[in-house]
């Protein structure tokens, strides 16, 4: 298992601004892998290294063991690039429009129609074939410019803030579609600053600030050791003294740091312990009998997760 | 993810590759947060067996076939967009039905002229009416081709940046080369219509002689030889600047610079050179450069018209006062540079590419009035046009021009440029403490 995007050391200066200050990443093939971090935290500057756009100050990038300085024609073949903004040609139809790009890599007219056909069907415009480009709505013209990356059966690709300005139904569809993309066996590396969507959906994330990256790896992972612990929300049906109870029950396991009633017998716990753990706490007081309704992690973890790891007091990056 | 981190990589050989070690630790900014995932076992970045791959060449055909492939695609995008609807063949219809008013008004008006009593012979005037809508036609068209073609050219490149479609289009493997050409050959395609549509009107000055074909073929060379090198400009201007209005302003510019302005430059030289009984004023002295005339396309069009006229016509008079510096410098200066304008013995003429005419008489030899003919066989000596000797060169001027323009098209669309200014460099010094 190599990495098929791997970057070393990737510096981006503008003059006397750093927006990428030594980035490395390291991204397996088959992986969702989500870059996180607040607007200006070189996000798209890395993707666009990547994409070949960009000539990187210094350090090293490769997708699929070509480098993008060096080999950027062979990187371009293997690479699905969606830029955070782009436009699209007036005067083309849906169909024309993809039919370019497939010129563009050199694909012969059989191949280009089958594709065309197949791509339209996977993005759900298949009926918009013969409508003009520049009357789709900002979610289809978003669906439009991925079915463009995928044009060459790309085995990567990046997409730039894919889901901003979209609606939530729109959201959801993209996140439908990707999922089946991995499931074809792309690479996928995504770039957001909204968070609930990436946590759902990849399989590992970079959170990235001021040109860093500041944590990488599996979400969970991440979790733990940043937060010792996940946060658990346990709700019991007990009231006064018998919540406090199930709350002192719950505060003496090992593995809970804290315990904390939020109300609407809800506890909320600080834990230290991974999956099993958490199982094995949930096996333990459903034996003590406690009238547990339910037992989950608390939502948005990354987002807290987020808030927590890029806050401007942390400032991890001042070392230098 | 430096595996220097891990303290199992191996043990440093001495002090000084620990210090290096440290160095390179505290360098890199590894997240302090977290080393990352449960540490990968040593393995030194597995990436190093495939990564090695040299810049590669491919070969020559495979290369340009690739290049074709791309001008192709562009082509095809940009004319599906160009010629959608009725729009193109409206304006190509209108155009021709404006064209062949003028043609017919220029008609009418030299007919009048010959009309007037003064008792020019009628033998000579179905000529003289043929060389003046020629000269009328392609006047006409060489100022449509100089300002459409760079109009057309002029967003191909900024439109594709105002819109944010040029990222799109460079992370395609298609090359910039393959860019430039497509968007060039592609806005050149309708005013090549154009021109190609003009071809049977121009033709109808056959009906009336004084003309010959080889005339008209020299015409439309200079035309098409034009509108690829403005077109050539206006897409160079296009991928320096950012904006489309920019980029139209200053190719309108430019083209006003080539027409009015050189011509503004010849007039003031010839003017200022015969200053002073000759003398001229300081460098000004003499014919002046002919590389200046060289750049303008009405200059190649005059001397394409002169070659239909019979010795001292009008055509003639106008490119000798201006290249050769009027004709008072002309007899003793017009050997030294071996222009357009030279005594015919010394001059060898510069064959036009194709077309062969070494020498022909139009049949309009005699349209002097007959006091005046001897004086004016007197002066082919003096006045003696070479022909084919300034349009050729005008015509190289602008092929060359045309490359040189294409080539930094070519270098701006690139995303990542493979020339680099000088200045640039001096930012990114080896060694530093990020």
């Amino acid at each position: 298992m190599s990495a098929i995007v791997r970057t070393e050391g990737l510096v981006k200066r503008y003059g006397t601004t750093v927006a990428v200050a030594g980035v490395n990443l390291s991204v397996e093939a088959g992986e969702i892998f989500g870059i996180v971090g607040p607007n200006g935290a070189g996000k798209s500057t890395t993707l666009k290294i990547l994409a070949t756009l960009l000539q990187p100050t210094s350090g090293i990038a490769e997708i699929g063991g070509w480098s993008v300085t060096r080999n950027p024609d062979q990187v371009r073949r293997v690479l699905g690039f969606m830029p955070d903004v782009f436009g699209v040609y007036d005067d083309m139809k849906v169909w024309e429009y993809l039919d370019f790009f497939g010129r563009c890599y050199g694909l012969s007219a059989a191949a280009r129609r089958r594709t065309i056909g197949d791509l339209l069907e996977l993005v759900d415009l298949a009926d918009k074939r013969d409508d003009y480009v520049q009357t789709l709505s900002r979610g289809m013209e978003q669906r439009l410019c991925l079915a463009h990356a995928l044009v060459h059966d790309p085995q990567v690709l990046l997409l730039d803030e894919p889901a901003s300005g979209l609606d939530p139904r729109a959201r959801v569809e993209l996140r439908e579609l990707l999922r089946e993309l991995r499931s074809l066996g792309k690479t996928i590396l995504i770039s957001s600053h909204i968070l609930p969507e990436l946590e759902e959906l990849c399989t590992s994330v970079a959170i990235v600030d001021r040109g860093q990256v500041l944590a990488q790896g599996k979400v969970s992972d991440i979790e733990r050791q940043l937060r010792f612990g996940a946060v658990l929300r346990v709700r019991v049906l007990a009231e006064g003294e018998a919540l406090q109870a199930a709350r002192d029950r719950l505060a003496a396991d090992r593995d809970v740091a804290t315990a904390e009633i939020l109300g609407d017998g809800t506890i909320e716990l600080g834990f230290r312990g991974d999956d099993a753990a958490s199982a094995r706490l949930l096996a333990e007081v459903v034996r003590d009998g406690l009238p547990i309704v339910t037992f989950a992690r608390a939502a948005s973890d990354l987002e807290e997760l987020f808030l927590q790891v890029t806050a401007p007091d942390r400032a991890p990056m001042d070392a230098a | 993810m430096d595996p220097m981190d891990d303290p199992t990589t191996g043990q440093p050989h001495n002090v000084a590759d620990v210090a290096e070690a440290v160095e390179v630790t505290s360098a890199v900014p590894v997240l302090p947060v977290l080393p990352v995932l449960p540490v990968l076992p040593v393995l030194p970045t597995p990436a190093t067996g495939p990564t090695e791959h040299p810049r590669t060449r491919p070969h020559p055909v495979a290369a340009l076939r690739h290049v074709l492939g791309g001008i192709a695609a562009i082509s095809v995008k940009e004319l599906r967009g160009r010629m959608r609807g009725r729009r193109a063949f409206v304006v190509l219809t209108l155009y021709l039905v404006l064209l062949g008013g003028f043609a017919w008004m220029v008609e009418l008006a030299m007919e009048a002229s010959f009309n007037n009593g003064f008792g020019q012979s009628a033998a000579f005037a179905s000529a003289s009416i043929g060389q003046g809508i020629f000269a009328a036609l392609i006047m006409l068209e060489t100022l449509q081709v100089v300002f459409l073609a760079p109009a057309a050219t002029a967003g191909a490149i900024s439109l594709e940046r105002e819109k944010q479609t040029l990222g799109l289009l460079v992370t395609t493997p298609i090359s910039s080369a393959a860019i430039v050409m497509g968007k060039l050959l592609s806005a050149l395609t309708y005013v090549f219509l154009l021109i190609a549509a003009s071809i049977p009107l121009t033709a109808i000055v056959f009906v009336f002689g004084g003309v010959g074909p080889e005339d008209v073929v020299r015409a439309y060379i200079v035309l098409l030889v034009t509108a690829l090198g403005l077109g050539a400009f206006g897409l160079c201007c296009s991928s320096l600047v950012k904006r489309t209005q920019a980029a139209t302003a200053i190719s309108i510019f430019g083209v006003l610079a080539i027409t009015v302005g050189s011509i503004f430059v010849l007039i003031f030289w010839v003017v200022l050179a015969r200053d002073d009984n000759g003398n001229g004023h300081g460098p000004i002295k003499g014919r002046p450069p002919e590389v200046i005339a060289y750049v303008n396309p009405f200059l190649a069009q005059v001397d394409v018209l002169c070659g239909t006229e019979s010795f001292g016509g009008t055509w003639c008079g106008i490119l000798s006062t201006l290249v050769s510096g009027g004709t008072t410098a002309n007899s003793s200066t017009g050997s030294n540079t071996g222009g357009a304008i030279a005594p015919p013995p010394v001059a060898v003429p510069v064959p036009a590419p194709g077309v062969v005419v070494p020498d022909k008489g139009v049949g309009t030899q005699g349209l002097a009035p007959d006091g005046s003919a001897i004086a004016v066989q007197a002066d082919v000596s003096a006045f003696g046009v070479v022909r084919d000797a300034f349009w050729p060169r005008s015509m190289v001027t602008w092929l060359i021009l045309t490359v040189v323009f294409l080539l930094i098209s070519i270098q701006f669309v690139s995303p990542t440029r493979r020339w680099h200014l000088p200045r640039r460099r001096t930012q990114s010094p080896g060694p530093e403490a990020v």
